[in-house]
């Protein structure tokens, strides 16, 4: 069976004494490219301007796992609710914390503080990229093109948490967006590549984007004012 | 419904239509009062004269104008009855002017008015409403209110006709002061198409019921809550956070880079930076991978067990 039409890997493992999810997850290592670029191969998308931060569900029970933070949850108790989202247990996730401001755009100064433990300002949310586990099991051996695919399965759309937005192929039409939006990184993902803990090579890589003249902050304050609607 | 708050004619060439008012809108804000921090008493407002240092009753005060620095003559309860003024009891219509909220003026409105006919105006009130509704004009008028003479619009609305107060020419404040230029701006094009598809998918009709005082109600919330003795929660519930928007935007964004792209085609180049590909990938631009990423795309189909 061609490997685009796996089933999610529902209950398997979930009966029968069900493997534990690690307690710590080794994250793959972004590499860098000096440019965005077009390839069908991978899948891109905007690097979001907040903090890496791995989430593990297990037994309906929230982990956060963020680079330097004991307790990330503690900072972040807003997303205690995550897991009401996921359609499946033994799950972790990939992806992007971010704090917004009362307009909605990620604010890194209400970021820095909730990661210093100073207050409960601004208003927590998490992007979602990548799928590691899912059902009790690990998909890392799954090609990216099949494990986003589940991520969307596994993970329903909230107001604080959802799976973001990605483009296939054309890197640098996305780049060109994300410079009108005042967002100055591009993260592309080839599709055909599994899940690697520790340097990514060409699985993934990270481009800096130059901001659209004359100063990019003014389009996203425009555009995010205008109320979308849901 | 409520006590009508002003009774009068409406006059119109020789023709006097007898009408009720009735305010058309209440205000809901929540009304504060003040109170001395230590004792928690209603404070008192007194009215002071410095010249005789002592707090006088307000029976004693007369009104003034200042004609002058420092100049003031005294305008009687008297004087102000005796104001020359055809407009009492009556709404004097002046002139039929264009329906449509771009006629000079008739943007700065103050408060809205029902209007109720009389038995006898009924079948006047009527005519002339449905005249005003197929000719698609306003009725600009006159009528005293509250010791003032006021500017006015009215139009049919729903079963009756509704007056709105304007503010007088010299009331509305000139544009000069502000920094506006407007001129000054340029658009591109891809922005100009960014901003009209945020427009577009929220196009919708204007459902009031849809529009909530939602500061009155979170303000309410803490009064409520402070009354039970409870601590108020913090306010961050008020607003959810929505990450959608956020997605949106780029949703957004996304689709006015592809249709710049298509707009503007130029001979493709090599996309070595940002900026040079901007224009450079015509060629690309008929995709539509819109938000469905990984199955959209099955480029090279490799199979991963």
């Amino acid at each position: 069976m061609p490997a685009e039409q796996l089933p999610l890997p529902v209950g398997a493992a979930a009966e029968v004494g069900r493997l534990r999810l690690p307690s710590r997850i080794v994250p793959m290592e972004v590499s860098a490219r000096d440019a965005p670029f077009d390839d069908p191969d991978y899948l891109f998308e905007p690097w979001w301007p907040g903090v890496r931060a791995i989430v593990m569900v297990e037994r309906g029970r929230l982990q956060l796992q963020v680079s330097g933070l004991s307790d990330a949850l503690a900072a972040f108790p807003e997303l205690v609710e995550l897991p009401a989202q996921l359609v499946e247990d033994g799950v972790v996730l990939d992806g992007t914390l971010l704090v917004l401001d009362d307009a909605g755009r990620p604010d890194a100064e209400l970021l820095r503080r909730r990661l210093e433990g100073g207050g409960r300002r601004g208003r927590p949310a998490y992007v979602a990229s990548d799928l590691l586990w899912a059902g009790g099991e690990p998909v890392t051996r799954r090609s990216f093109r099949i494990r986003r695919r589940w991520l969307e399965a596994v993970l329903e759309p909230g107001d604080r948490v959802t799976v973001g937005r990605a483009y296939v192929a054309d890197g640098t039409l996305v780049a060109e967006a994300l410079a009108t939006l005042g967002i100055d990184g591009l993260s592309a993902r080839q599709l055909t590549a599994r899940h690697r803990s520790g340097p990514a090579g060409l699985a993934w890589f990270k481009a800096p984007i130059v901001p659209a003249e004359p100063r990019p902050r003014p389009t996203l304050a425009l555009i995010l004012r205008l109320p979308l609607g849901e | 419904m409520a006590r009508a708050m002003w009774r009068g004619a409406i006059q119109f060439g020789l023709v006097t239509i007898p009408v009720k008012l009735y305010l058309a809108t209440e205000s809901t804000s929540i009304g504060f009062n003040l109170l001395h921090a230590s004792c928690l008493n209603r404070i008192q407002m007194k009215v002071y004269c410095p010249f005789h240092d002592e707090v006088i009753s307000r029976s004693d005060t007369v009104r003034g104008y200042e004609w002058s620095k420092g100049k003031y003559v005294v305008v009687s309860d008297e004087d102000i009855e005796n104001v020359p003024l055809k407009t009492v009891r009556a709404i004097e219509i002046e002139a039929f002017v264009p329906a449509g909220r771009e006629e000079t003026g008739a943007q700065f409105v103050k408060s809205a008015y029902y209007l109720e006919p009389d038995e006898i105006g009924r079948k006047a009130f009527y005519l002339l409403k449905s005249v005003l509704a197929e000719a698609n004009k306003t009725a600009i008028c006159k009528i005293v209110l509250k010791d003032r003479e006021q500017l006015a619009a009215l139009n049919p609305y729903s079963k009756t006709m509704l007056l709105t107060t304007l503010h007088w020419p010299d009331e509305i404040r000139s544009l000069e002061e502000l920094n506006l230029p407007e001129q000054e701006v340029e658009i591109k094009a891809s922005e100009r198409k960014m901003a009209e598809q945020l427009i577009a998918s929220m196009d919708t009709d204007f459902n009031p019921a849809e529009h909530h005082d939602e500061y009155r109600q979170a303000l309410m919330g803490v009064i409520e809550a402070k009354v039970a003795g409870e601590v108020p929660e913090p306010m961050q519930k008020v607003q959810p956070t929505k990450i959608g928007d956020l997605m949106a935007a780029l949703e957004a964004s996304v689709a006015a880079a592809r249709e710049a792209r298509r707009s503007a085609p130029t001979e493709p180049k090599q996309p070595a930076k940002p900026k040079a590909a901007r224009a450079a990938k015509a060629r690309k631009a008929v995709r539509s991978t819109k938000a469905q990423p990984a199955e959209a795309k099955p480029a090279r189909r490799r199979k991963t067990a």
